[in-house]
């Protein structure tokens, strides 16, 4: 394959951007990757158009990710040229979209400005000639040895196997497009239904034919960027998978009596207050593991069930959900809950976690008891197959030994796809849940 | 002799008592020569000296000229006269004051102390372990800076040790000591000051028990003596990276606890191996054929990799000499490249 990495560049570092030929100084401009699982990149927007002077550093165009718009800035000084990206076009990453040009320079030959997609090496250019073979990619792939045979590491083609995932469609960002077993996750990732790119470009809902209320507009938002992400993904999650919910209550005592006790040494250890949220967390990354279904993904014909715990924990960070992911939660105590949440709570509030915390959980909590919300249901957070829904801890009187008596009780609601999880298994994790909850010294 | 003479005392920050590797190697041979008469000592300068790194100093006093034997400046009567007593009867602790001249002991040791056992049909045995400290880092030039195990490792009928810390070079000592056939037991010239915490009471480890020196999760480093304080920095630094690395040091190459290198490579699915010995025909190449010829195989997200001596005599010139070793910096960027490689 045609490496990225082309001429002119001594000190090998990997850089976004390459100069695009050893005979002239014409600078590419290409889709960059900003998270380690990005093969491609929305384009949203230039910020300059074709023919503008640019600045080496100024922000030259936008990008959607999974989670926001990124500005990217301009690789070089010079002028923007052969500008290829448009709105609404997905480019894989290192795909040049425009070149920046000295004063008086042209476009590298065989580049052409403003076409929608990349002309074809084999396809004659518009004067009816072929393009010179010198600059043609394909001479470079002949040569190259091993060409056409799928390089991948052996536990990705493992997991490919058990995934039943052809390799051969799996882009590799190895050394020379090896694919490691990243590349083979984040591609289940997009078989199994988080919105790919590509699909995000139709609309969310069907547009009804139903004439808006005539009322005074105070503003129009576009939807865009991370609340159209949010609104894809529920959709998908709302209209595939079919959630059937489950609750119950559970009584908080211990728990809270844990967490008096715990609060200060664990304070002192890392920093952080121990919140009921962080004993949840405990609690299901230690059930969950005896009650696969619930940890577990949807995809295709095939239902992959997970060993990991990677435990979302769903947080509003201006206007925005944002799920950050406490990964291997299975294999951490509560020491280590404690820190990573607060760790994760406070990047996130600074707007510092990178996609890549905010991705690939298998499970999530959503805890509103701090609003005051008593109960409430969600919808499951794609490809996973349930969330645990957390109300607020409330004094509430409950019958026990022939006498009523007031006790600290929160409700637990949980939804589940019912394609992967009955409501039996769902009600069997359920209530393990509460008997740990309620006799928190399980988890020890 | 008693205690306090043996070396100073240290109490870390636990209340654990703390000693030198050195102190730990000395106490593991009191200890073995107070309880075993068998046991005896033997080397070059190993008496009134106490020997070229004062590993033995005071134990000519307790123990007197028969059981601390000074020898003459011969490696090859050193090696085969310790053979004989094994043969005998005897436990001796041979001591090879610098490993580049275990070469001269070589045919006593490869051709005979190994082979007893096999040709008398099980009928002699020769518990014998040969002390040598290996290594550069002292400005000591080519000929006294030699990591030599990997040739031992060859040999059918030999153990080799490496240890990397005050209590595992005790407790491996004393196990090496107590086992009945030739073992090259290689300390490290660099960790002799390095101090740790060692129980007072006599301990043994078991060879062939890797152990697994820090958890975690992106990467496996396999490392053993000097490179085990090396590789733990390294993840040290790497940690703060958010790059976690395992640390596993198999404390003795042969027998090899082939099992932990495996089980942690299939958790990591990366492994780096790190020895100072030249890399060309090292311990390296063995430990990346075991991985890759284990179940160990199908988790393996990147090549494996090895981290160790260049191609060179190490040389005199102290920055050359510390160029030609892995250092803590080569460790560090080694384990990101690998870790990072293909995410």
């Amino acid at each position: 394959m045609q490496s990225i990495y082309k001429k002119g560049h001594s000190d090998g570092a990997p850089s976004r951007f390459k100069k695009g030929r050893s005979d002239g100084t014409a600078t590419e401009v290409i889709m960059p990757k900003v998270d380690m699982v990005m093969d491609e990149g929305a384009f949203v927007e230039w910020l300059k158009e074709e023919g503008d002077h640019v600045k080496k550093g100024e922000p030259l165009f936008i990008i959607l990710t999974d989670k926001a718009n990124i500005e990217i800035e301009a690789p070089a000084d010079g002028i923007l040229a052969g500008v290829k990206a448009q709105p609404g076009d997905t480019i894989p990453v290192a795909a040049v979209i425009a070149h920046i040009l000295e004063p008086g320079e042209e476009l590298p030959a065989g580049v052409k400005a403003r076409p929608t997609v990349a002309p074809r090496a084999d396809a004659p250019s518009d004067d009816g000639t072929a393009p010179p073979s010198k600059l043609a990619p394909s001479t470079a792939e002949g040569a190259e040895p091993g060409k056409g045979k799928v390089r991948a590491t052996p536990v990705a083609r493992r997991m490919a196997a058990e995934m039943g995932i052809d390799l051969a469609q799996v882009t590799g960002r190895g050394p020379r497009g090896r694919i490691h077993k990243a590349d083979v996750l984040a591609f289940a990732r997009q078989q199994q239904g988080t919105v790919h790119p590509v699909e995000a470009a139709a609309p969310v809902a069907p547009v009804l034919d139903v004439p808006l209320p005539d009322a005074r507009k105070k503003e129009v938002v576009p939807l865009t960027g991370p609340r159209k992400i949010i609104a894809d993904r529920m959709t998908y999650s709302a209209f595939t998978a079919p959630h059937i919910t489950l609750s119950l209550r559970v009584d908080m005592s211990e728990a809270g009596r844990l967490r008096g006790r715990l609060i200060e040494p664990l304070e002192a250890k890392t920093g952080q207050r121990l919140s009921f949220t962080a004993i949840l967390a405990r609690a299901v990354a230690t059930v969950l593991p005896r009650h696969p279904y619930l940890n577990a993904s949807l995809g295709g014909e095939k239902i992959i069930l997970w060993d990991d715990v990677h435990l979302g924990i769903a947080m509003s960070v201006e206007d925005y959900l944002i799920v950050p992911v406490i990964r291997e939660a299975q294999d951490k105590n509560l020491e280590h809950i404690v820190a990573e949440l607060g760790d994760l709570t406070e990047r996130a509030r600074a707007r510092h976690l990178t996609p890549g915390e905010m991705s690939g959980s298998t499970f999530t909590i959503s805890n509103l008891g701090m609003f005051g919300i008593e109960s409430f249901t969600a919808i499951i957070n794609p490809p996973e197959s349930a969330i645990l829904a957390v109300g607020k801890i409330v004094d509430t009187p409950v019958g026990g030994e022939g006498e009523i008596v007031l006790r600290p009780m929160m409700n637990l609601t949980m939804c589940v796809d019912h394609r992967i999880v009955d409501g039996a298994a769902a009600a069997r994790f359920l209530a393990e849940l509460k008997t740990t909850l309620e006799n928190p010294y399980l988890l020890i | 002799m008693t205690e306090s003479l043996l070396h100073r005392e240290e109490k870390n920050e636990n209340g654990k008592r703390e000693i030198s590797y050195l102190e730990a190697v000395r106490e593991a041979m009191v200890q073995e020569m107070r309880r075993d008469p068998q046991v005896f000592l033997m080397g070059e300068d190993v008496g009134v000296y106490g020997g070229a790194f004062g590993v033995s100093r005071g134990m000519l006093e307790e123990f007197g000229p028969a059981r601390v034997r000074e020898t003459p400046i011969s490696e090859a009567a050193i090696a085969g006269a310790a053979t004989g007593a094994a043969l005998m009867g005897m436990r001796p602790i041979a001591e090879i004051m610098f490993m580049d001249f275990i070469t001269i002991s070589m045919n006593q040791l490869v051709n005979q102390a190994a082979k007893i056992h096999f040709m008398f049909g099980g009928k002699a045995s020769i518990p014998l372990v040969i002390r040598t400290p290996a290594g550069s880092g002292t400005g000591a030039a080519a000929q006294h800076c030699q990591s030599l195990e990997a040739w031992f490792m060859n040999v059918p009928g030999i153990k080799v040790v490496t240890p990397a810390t005050p209590y595992d070079v005790k407790g491996l000592l004393i196990a090496s000591i107590r086992d009945n056939n030739p073992v090259i037991f290689v300390e490290h010239k660099l960790l002799y000051r390095t101090k740790g915490s060692v129980p007072r009471e006599p301990y043994t480890i078991p060879l062939g028990k890797a152990e697994v020196k820090r958890e975690g999760r992106d990467l496996t480093v396999v490392a053993y003596s000097i490179m085990v304080p090396r590789a733990l920095e390294a993840a040290e630094q790497l940690s703060a990276e958010g790059i976690e690395l395992e640390v596993v040091d198999p404390r003795s190459l042969k027998p090899l606890d082939r099992e932990t290198i495996v089980r942690s490579v299939c958790k990591t699915g990366r492994a780096l191996i790190v020895h100072e010995a030249p890399v060309t025909g090292g311990v390296g190449g063995e430990l990346a054929a075991v991985i890759a010829d284990s179940e160990a195989f199908d988790f393996l997200d990147a090549p494996i990799r090895r981290l160790a001596g260049r191609d060179v005599p190490i040389p005199y010139n102290r920055t050359l000499e510390r160029a030609a070793v892995p250092q803590v910096e080569d460790i560090v960027a080694a384990a990101r490249a690998l870790a990072q490689e293909g995410t």
